[in-house]
């Protein structure tokens, strides 16, 4: 089981280092939508709360526009049901989710200083602030896996994916924006909402790999 | 069963126009509430419907149960459009507003979006058995979202919005008259939703 979830994170991994498309769509997509929003402020000076709020709907759609299709190119050659043959349903649904999560990390990690460098922001508490962006794109990847494996089927792809992530994921969007805010301003945070966050964590998580089963 | 229906509807409705007093200050555009509460309360009853046959689906594996599942979804949706506009117009006579994300218009927003997203998904698959296996799994995946949109939202947002009929306290502050036709009205409603369930043709 562990061998083939390794396997499988490596198998996606060594494609997306071949064709780097994806990864660059969505790189770029996370910089295009940065330069929009900071561009058309031309320099105010933006709340706190309200870049919160901006920081998670770049990396909400930037995840869409990265993950959509993480089943879609074994299903365009064919070979998803030769993946299925080769191992559990369980181990394609987690060797998935590891490498999205592996790249939402990478792409935090490009996104996060450029927003803060562009929107002049300091991060006050930046311990806090990798907490929650880490368990906010662990939700993402959790919940984004099996939406992407609903996708797949899908004869109309355009725009399906984000409408059907948002209501799922909202409640580690919402908690998310919350906590950044108390990262950004550093004061004293609540507890209570990163525990919310780490649960709904926890339940997409086992939510995701019983469902999961259901669909082939 | 139509018949009955009609009966019913009639005197609820004639109940709420003659008997009900006018609400004091608001006047008789806030009768709206005897429409709005009703129908918030059939889009919800219709989303817990759509994920439980949605599980009975993925147990069983039938078609007829996709179907409902699918129908429950139709019905919620235009159900949970009328209870938010109605719910606005209430807004705009007591506080003033259409709409200020209130945590009651939050979660009513959340269900609309659940249900467009659950409908949207339901017209892009077009082979039949996938289409029931993607919007089953859909279903059961939203309903993960209540617990959070019923017990942490409002602890997040301050709710401007009156007690729910059943509040905390358990105790009912309300004409026993009121109470009775708006649960006539509930009844009402219910029903309607169950009968055009069974509908055939949807």
């Amino acid at each position: 089981m562990t061998e083939q979830i390794a396997t499988i994170f490596w198998k996606d991994f060594l494609v997306g280092l071949r064709r780097k498309a994806t990864f660059a769509a969505m790189m770029m997509f996370a910089l295009t939508t940065m330069a929009a929003l900071s561009l058309s402020m031309r320099g105010a000076v933006v709340e706190n709360n309200f870049l919160a709020a901006l920081l998670w709907i770049v990396i909400f759609f930037a995840t869409s526009a990265g993950i959509s299709g993480t089943f879609d190119d074994e299903q365009a050659a064919g070979t998803l049901s030769t993946l299925k043959i080769y191992a559990a349903p369980q181990a394609i649904l987690f060797g998935k989710m590891l490498f999205t999560l592996a790249s939402l990390i990478a792409l935090t990690i490009f996104l996060l200083p450029t927003f803060l460098i562009l929107f002049d922001c300091s991060a006050g508490n930046i311990f806090l602030l990798i907490t929650t962006v880490l368990a906010g794109v662990i939700g993402f990847s959790a919940a984004g896996t099996l939406t992407a494996a609903l996708t797949t089927s899908a004869s109309v792809k355009g725009g399906l994916f984000p409408i059907l992530l948002f209501p799922v994921t909202l409640p580690i969007f919402l908690p998310t924006i919350s906590l950044t805010e108390s990262a950004f301003n550093s004061e004293t945070f609540s507890a209570e909402l990163l525990i919310i966050l780490l649960s709904f964590d926890a339940i997409l998580l086992v939510a995701s790999s019983i469902l999961f089963d259901y669909l082939d | 069963m139509l018949k009955f229906l009609t009966i019913f509807t009639t005197l609820t409705v004639a109940a709420i126009i003659f008997i009900v007093p006018p609400v004091q200050g608001l006047g008789n555009l806030a009768k709206i509430i005897y429409f709005h509460i009703p129908t918030a309360w059939v889009s919800v009853i219709a989303f817990f419907c759509s994920a439980f046959f949605a599980a009975k689906f993925l147990k069983s594996q039938e078609l007829k149960f996709d179907k409902l599942s699918a129908k429950s979804a139709k019905l919620g949706f235009i159900f949970v459009l009328l209870a938010t506009i109605s719910g606005a117009i209430f807004s705009k006579l007591t506080w003033g507003a259409y709409w200020n994300w209130d945590p009651r218009q939050t979660t009513i927003f959340v269900l609309i979006l659940i249900y467009g997203a659950y409908l949207t998904l339901r017209s892009a698959v077009t082979d039949e058995k996938i289409r029931a296996k993607v919007s089953a799994v859909y279903s059961l995946l939203s309903v993960l979202t209540v617990p959070f949109l019923v017990f942490i939202i409002p602890r997040m947002y301050f709710s401007l919005h009156p007690e729910p009929i059943l509040n905390q306290a358990g105790k009912l502050e309300m004409d026993t008259e009121i109470l009775i036709i708006l649960i006539a009205a509930l009844v009402d409603t219910t029903i309607i939703f169950i009968y055009l369930l069974r509908q055939k043709a949807m």
